[in-house]
């Protein structure tokens, strides 16, 4: 369970460390740049995109 | 029933008709600033009667159904139905969303409310479960697949903490 009244302990994961290696942190840069609802808004229209692709490839099929 | 989960109608439909809802998962990464594409919504709700009652009418004209069950299976989208049972994964006519009653890691609505901020997104006001408890609730679902995500929630927060502190 989440502690009470305090934020959560991380201590380091070894299999996470391995992993973060690969995480592209110039891109994560620039999300934390963005508002919540622009981050948001980014999502949405990624996703729409992501729908279409899929649909087109599923007429095509 | 729908190959796009409108994540904006979701929350629309839920902050209209005043859902007790907290956003987890791949949204509540994506809020902080991830940048992996998630496929649904996942929120862990209030399990009072006028929130069940709130969340039945929020999402009845979306048509929500047991995703990946069989068509024909009988399914009420109701209070009792809720009631009866604590997590639910549905799809909709706008999309896939998952009802979370309890979190492993995070508990009920009510104990993880103290581990939320309050956003903006699409025009309304909702609240998302803190970066760090978001990385802690995937640490403790213990699940392989979530191995990636956690380690770019990590360095998310690492950078945040930085940017802070500069």
């Amino acid at each position: 369970m989440l502690p009470r009244d305090k934020e959560p302990d991380l201590p380091p994961d070894p299999v996470i460390e391995a992993y973060k290696k690969d995480i592209d942190r110039t891109l994560l840069k620039e999300t934390l740049k963005q508002t919540p609802a622009q981050r948001f808004a980014n999502l949405q229209k990624f996703m729409r995109s992501v729908a279409g692709l899929r649909g087109a490839a599923r007429r095509r099929a | 029933m729908s190959d796009f989960t409108d994540f904006a109608r979701f929350m629309s439909a839920l902050t209209d008709h005043r859902v007790d809802f907290i956003i987890v998962g791949g949204v509540a990464g994506s809020l902080h600033g991830a940048a992996r594409a998630t496929y649904d919504l996942d929120i862990v709700y209030a399990r009072d009667p006028t929130n069940l009652a709130r969340l039945v009418a929020a999402l009845d004209r979306l048509q929500p159904y047991l995703r990946g069950a069989p068509k024909g299976l009988p399914f009420r989208w109701d209070v009792e139905t809720l009631a009866r049972g604590l997590n639910f994964t549905l799809t909709t006519t706008a999309g896939n969303i998952d009802l979370i009653g309890e979190i492993a890691g995070g508990g009920r609505y009510e104990d993880l409310l103290q581990h939320t901020i309050e956003v903006e997104a699409s025009g309304v006001r909702c609240r998302c479960v803190k970066l760090r408890s978001l990385i802690a609730l995937k640490r403790a679902a213990g699940r392989p697949r979530d191995f990636d995500a956690i380690a770019e929630l990590e360095v998310l927060l690492e950078e945040q903490e930085r940017m802070e502190s500069a």
